[in-house]
C-alpha cells in the first residue's frame, strides 16, 4: 500500500554493510547497462572471440618464446623478464588508471545521487574502488593471466605456483588503483580544482614516459649474448618487481624457488591489505568537500570575446576545427598518442635485444612502424563520432550532408594518428639507420597504415556509437576496445605478409616498391569499403 | 491563404511493436505558435526528434518549408532552429566558438555572424561569460545558449522542445517576446510544454496528444469551448483522463490521502 506519511527511522547498516550493498548494486547496474549496450548478440560474439584470440595470442607467444630461450639457455633473461613485463603493465595502467580514478569519483554522473544517500562517504569511496579494481581486472584476465599461465606452462612449474600468482595477479591491481586514488583525492583538496583534474592526466602520463624511458635506456646497453644476456632489475620497491620475482621464481629459473615465489606473493597480499584500507579510509574522509570543490572552473578571460570570430568557412572546416579544439582541450584523448610514441622508444632501444633473435630489415620495420600506426588509431578512430556525446542532436539536426561529417570525422583523427606515424617512422628510421628512401618507404607505410586503421575505426564507430560516456577514457572500455583494434592488426597482418611475397619475389629496391604499392592498393580497397560504410551508418543513425 | 511551413501528414513512428506516433497530421501555417501538449510518454519528443530529423519516421512525411525532411533533408534542416528538452552542448567550447561552429554549419556570412553572436549574447545576458568552457554552465545557461543557436541563422520555424524549463522568470519572458517577435515576422512556432499557463497565454493553437495520437486541435478558446471547461488545463486533464475528479487516479488518489491521515 502507498503511503504519503513520514514513515519511521530507517534501519542503519553499518560501513562494511553499505560498501558491500553499494558494490554489489552499482556491479549489478553496470553489467546490466554492458549487456544492454552490447544487445546485438553477433557483436557480442565477435568480441567475446576478439578478446579470446587475444587470450590464445599471448599465451601462444609467451609458452613458444619461453620454450625457445630455455632451448637458447637463456636463463639470465627467462629470469628477468616477468619483471620488466608487470613493470611494463604497472605503467600502462598508471596511464589508464589516473583518469579512471578521476573519472569514478569526480566526473561520473551517478556521484550527486550517491552522495545524496544516507551512505557514509568512506563506504561510497570503498565501493568506486573495488568497482575501479574490477575494471582492471579485464585487463588482467585478459593480457596478463596468458602471460603467467604461458610462462608456467613452458617451464614445467609446480602445482602450487598456479593459485598463488592467480591471487598474486587479482591483487596487484588493487595496490596500484589504491595509490592512484589516493593521489587523485589529495590532489583535488590541495590543488585548485580544475587545475588537479587536467593536471592528473598529464602527470598520469608524464611521469611514466620519464620512467619507462630510463628504464629503456638502461636496457639498450646490454651486452653479451642470448646466454649471458639478462635485463637490468627495475626497482625492487615496485610490486609488479615483486610479482616478477615470484613468477620467475615458482619456474625455477629465479632465485628461491617456490618458497620464494610464495613469500613474494605473500608480500604483495599483505600489503595491500594492510595499506590499502587505511589509506583508502584517512583519505575518503575528505572525498566530498574536494567532490564538491571540484565544480569551481576558471574563467577563460579574453579582452574581446569575439575576438575568434571572422570569417566564415565549410562546414567541415567548422566541424573539423571544433573536433580539432575539443581534442586540444582533453588531455586524456593524447595518451594514445603518447603509448603509441613510447612503442617506437621500446622498439628502439629493445633492437638491441631483439635483432639477435630476429634480424632487422626495412620491410619489418614498416611492419613495426604499422603496429604503432595501428595502435596510435585506436582512440582517435574509434571515438570520432562518439566524442560528440549527448551533444549528437545538433550534427543530426543540421544541414550538414553524412559525407561532410564523414570528411571531417576522418581528417581529424587521421592528422593525428598519421603525424605520429610520421614522426615514429622518422624516429626509428633515424635509430636504425636507414637511408632517405629507406625512411621514405618506412614513414609512407605507417602514414598508409595509419589512414587504413582510422577508416576501420570510424566504420566501426558509426556503426556502434556510444554517445553516454562519463569522461572519453570510457568510450573505449569493453568490446570496443578490442574489435577495432584486431581489425587494424588483420590489415597490418595482410600488408605485412603483402611486404614479405613481394620482397621474396623481387629483390632489393622493386621488391620494396612493389609492396610499398600493394600496400596502398590493399588498403585503398578497404578505406573506400569500410568509408562507404560509415556514410551509409551515418545517414542511418538516430538518436 | 499562405502556404504553411510546416504540414504533417499521418505521421508515423515505432519503435519494434510500440507505436509511440500513430499517424499524426496538422499545419503549422506562418505567424502562428502552435502549442504540442501532451503527458509523459504521449509522443511530443518523438514527433519534435522526427520533424528536426533526429528519428526516421516509420510512416507518413513532413515537409519544412515545402521540403521533405526525410527526401531533402539539407534544405529542410536549413528552414529551422532547435531547442531540444535537454540543451547538450559541446563541453569543451565557449558559448562564442559553439555559436561560432553553429553560423558556419549553417552557411553564415562572416560579418552577420559576428554581429549576430554579440547581440544574441548580450540579449541572453551571456556576454560576461561568453570566453569560459560551456562544461562549468548551469542548466539554464546552457539553455540560453541553445536558445541563441536555434536563433542565430534567422531561420522561419522553430522548434523548442520544453524551453523554458532551467530559465529564470526575466529569461523566461524575454523567450516568449522573442517567439511573438518571430511570428510577427511572418516565422512558426511550434513547442512543446507541461505548462499550461504558457500554453493558454502565447499558442495560437493547441494540439494535445494522447498516445501517440492527436486528441484534440484547435484554438485555446475552441478546445475550451469543447468541454465548456473553465481552463486550458481542465481540457487537458479531462481529454487524457488525468482530472482528479471522477477519474480512477483520482479515486486511487483520495483513498492515499486518506489512508495516510
Amino acid at each position: 500500500m502507498i503511503q504519503f506519511a513520514p514513515a519511521g527511522p530507517l534501519r542503519r547498516r553499518s560501513a562494511a554493510s553499505q560498501t558491500w550493498l553499494l558494490v554489489v548494486r552499482l556491479l549489478h547496474i553496470r553489467i546490466l547497462a554492458a549487456r544492454r549496450e552490447w544487445s546485438n548478440s553477433t557483436v557480442h560474439t565477435a568480441a567475446m572471440v576478439a578478446g579470446g584470440v587475444l587470450f590464445g595470442l599471448i599465451y601462444m607467444g609467451t609458452y613458444v618464446g619461453t620454450r625457445a630461450l630455455e632451448a637458447a639457455g637463456a636463463t639470465g633473461l627467462l629470469a628477468t623478464v616477468p619483471a620488466w613485463a608487470f613493470l611494463v603493465y604497472l605503467l600502462t595502467d598508471i596511464v589508464i588508471a589516473f583518469g579512471q580514478a578521476l573519472g569514478d569519483l569526480y566526473a561520473s554522473r551517478d556521484m550527486p545521487l550517491l552522495l545524496a544517500l544516507p551512505v557514509r562517504v568512506p563506504a561510497l569511496v570503498a565501493a568506486k574502488f573495488v568497482l575501479g579494481v574490477l575494471q582492471n581486472e579485464i585487463y588482467i584476465l585478459v593480457f596478463v593471466l596468458p602471460f603467467v599461465l604461458g610462462y608456467l606452462g613452458a617451464l614445467d612449474a609446480s602445482w602450487i605456483a598456479y593459485p598463488a600468482l592467480i591471487v598474486g595477479i587479482t591483487v596487484f591491481p588493487a595496490i596500484l588503483y589504491a595509490a592512484l586514488v589516493v593521489v587523485t583525492i589529495v590532489a583535488l583538496r590541495i590543488v585548485p580544482a580544475r587545475l588537479a583534474k587536467e593536471g592528473l592526466w598529464l602527470v598520469g602520463a608524464i611521469v611514466p614516459t620519464c620512467f619507462w624511458i630510463a628504464m629503456f635506456y638502461r636496457v639498450s646497453h646490454i651486452a653479451g649474448d642470448v646466454t649471458t644476456m639478462s635485463l637490468p632489475a627495475p626497482p625492487s620497491w615496485l610490486p609488479s618487481t615483486w610479482l616478477g620475482w615470484s613468477l620467475s621464481a615458482f619456474g625455477g629459473v629465479g632465485t628461491g624457488g617456490v618458497p620464494a615465489g610464495l613469500g613474494w606473493t605473500a608480500l604483495l597480499v599483505f600489503e595491500t591489505f594492510a595499506i590499502c584500507p587505511p589509506a583508502l579510509w584517512l583519505v575518503s574522509r575528505s572525498f566530498a568537500r574536494g567532490w564538491s570543490d571540484s565544480f569551481a572552473g576558471a574563467a577563460r578571460r579574453r579582452t574581446d570575446p569575439l575576438a575568434g570570430v571572422g570569417a566564415r568557412h565549410s562546414s567541415i572546416v567548422a566541424l573539423a576545427t571544433k573536433d580539432l579544439l575539443t581534442f586540444l582541450r582533453t588531455p586524456q584523448l593524447w595518451f594514445n598518442h603518447i603509448g603509441a610514441l613510447m612503442f617506437v622508444v621500446y622498439l628502439l632501444v629493445g633492437h638491441a635485444v631483439q635483432t639477435p633473435i630476429l634480424p632487422l630489415t626495412i620491410q619489418l620495420a614498416m611492419v613495426q612502424i604499422g603496429f604503432v600506426a595501428v595502435l596510435g588509431a585506436v582512440t582517435p578512430g574509434m571515438t570520432s563520432l562518439s566524442l560528440e556525446h549527448a551533444a549528437i542532436w545538433l550534427l543530426k539536426s543540421s544541414p550538414l550532408r553524412p559525407h561532410e561529417v564523414l570528411v571531417a570525422k576522418v581528417l581529424v583523427p587521421f592528422g593525428q594518428t598519421g603525424t605520429i606515424a610520421a614522426i615514429g617512422g622518422g624516429l626509428l628510421s633515424a635509430g636504425y639507420g636507414f637511408t632517405l628512401p629507406q625512411s621514405f618507404a618506412v614513414v609512407a607505410f605507417g602514414v598508409i597504415m595509419a589512414a587504413c586503421s582510422i577508416s576501420l575505426g570510424v566504420a566501426f564507430d558509426t556503426r556502434h556509437p556510444s554517445f553516454n560516456w562519463e569522461n572519453p577514457n570510457s568510450i573505449n572500455r569493453g568490446p570496443r576496445m578490442v574489435i577495432p583494434f584486431l581489425n587494424g592488426l588483420g590489415m597490418l597482418f595482410v600488408c605485412g605478409a603483402a611486404l614479405w611475397v613481394c620482397k621474396t619475389a623481387v629483390h632489393g629496391t622493386p621488391g620494396l616498391l612493389l609492396g610499398l604499392a600493394t600496400t596502398l592498393l590493399l588498403t585503398a580497397a578497404a578505406i573506400w569499403e569500410t568509408l562507404g560504410r560509415a556514410s551509409r551508418n551515418l545517414s542511418a543513425l538516430e538518436v | 491563404m499562405s502556404a504553411p511551413l510546416l504540414e504533417v501528414e499521418s505521421l508515423t513512428k515505432c519503435f519494434g511493436a510500440t507505436v509511440a506516433v500513430n499517424a499524426i497530421s496538422f499545419r503549422v501555417e506562418p505567424g502562428e505558435i502552435f502549442g504540442f501538449l501532451g503527458p509523459n510518454g504521449a509522443g511530443k519528443t518523438t514527433t519534435i526528434r522526427m520533424l528536426t530529423g533526429l528519428l526516421r519516421p516509420t510512416a507518413g512525411r513532413a515537409l519544412l518549408g515545402g521540403f521533405d525532411i526525410v527526401a531533402r533533408p539539407e534544405a529542410a534542416k536549413r528552414m529551422f532552429g532547435y531547442v531540444p528538452d535537454e540543451p547538450n552542448l559541446y563541453g569543451k567550447l565557449t558559448p562564442v566558438e559553439f555559436l561560432n561552429f553553429i553560423g558556419d554549419v549553417y552557411g553564415m556570412d562572416g560579418r552577420r555572424k559576428r554581429e549576430r553572436i554579440g547581440e544574441l549574447l548580450d540579449l541572453f545576458e551571456l556576454s560576461s561569460a561568453a570566453g569560459e568552457f560551456l562544461e562549468g554552465f548551469s542548466h539554464g545557461m546552457k539553455q540560453k545558449v541553445a536558445l541563441c543557436a536555434a536563433l542565430l541563422h534567422e531561420p522561419r520555424i522553430y522548434f523548442l522542445d520544453e524551453p523554458t524549463v532551467g530559465l529564470d522568470p526575466k529569461s523566461a519572458r524575454l523567450l516568449k517576446d522573442i517567439l511573438r517577435a518571430v511570428t510577427r515576422a511572418g516565422g512558426a512556432v511550434m513547442m512543446s510544454t507541461h505548462i499550461m499557463e504558457i500554453a493558454q497565454g502565447l499558442c495560437d493553437r493547441v494540439a494535445i496528444v494522447d498516445h501517440g495520437r492527436i486528441a484534440a486541435i484547435g484554438t485555446v478558446d475552441e478546445l475550451r469551448a469543447l468541454r465548456g471547461d473553465a481552463t486550458l488545463e481542465d481540457v487537458f486533464l479531462g481529454i487524457t483522463g488525468g482530472a482528479p475528479g471522477g477519474t480512477a487516479a483520482g479515486d486511487r488518489l483520495r483513498s492515499i490521502v486518506a489512508r495516510s491521515r
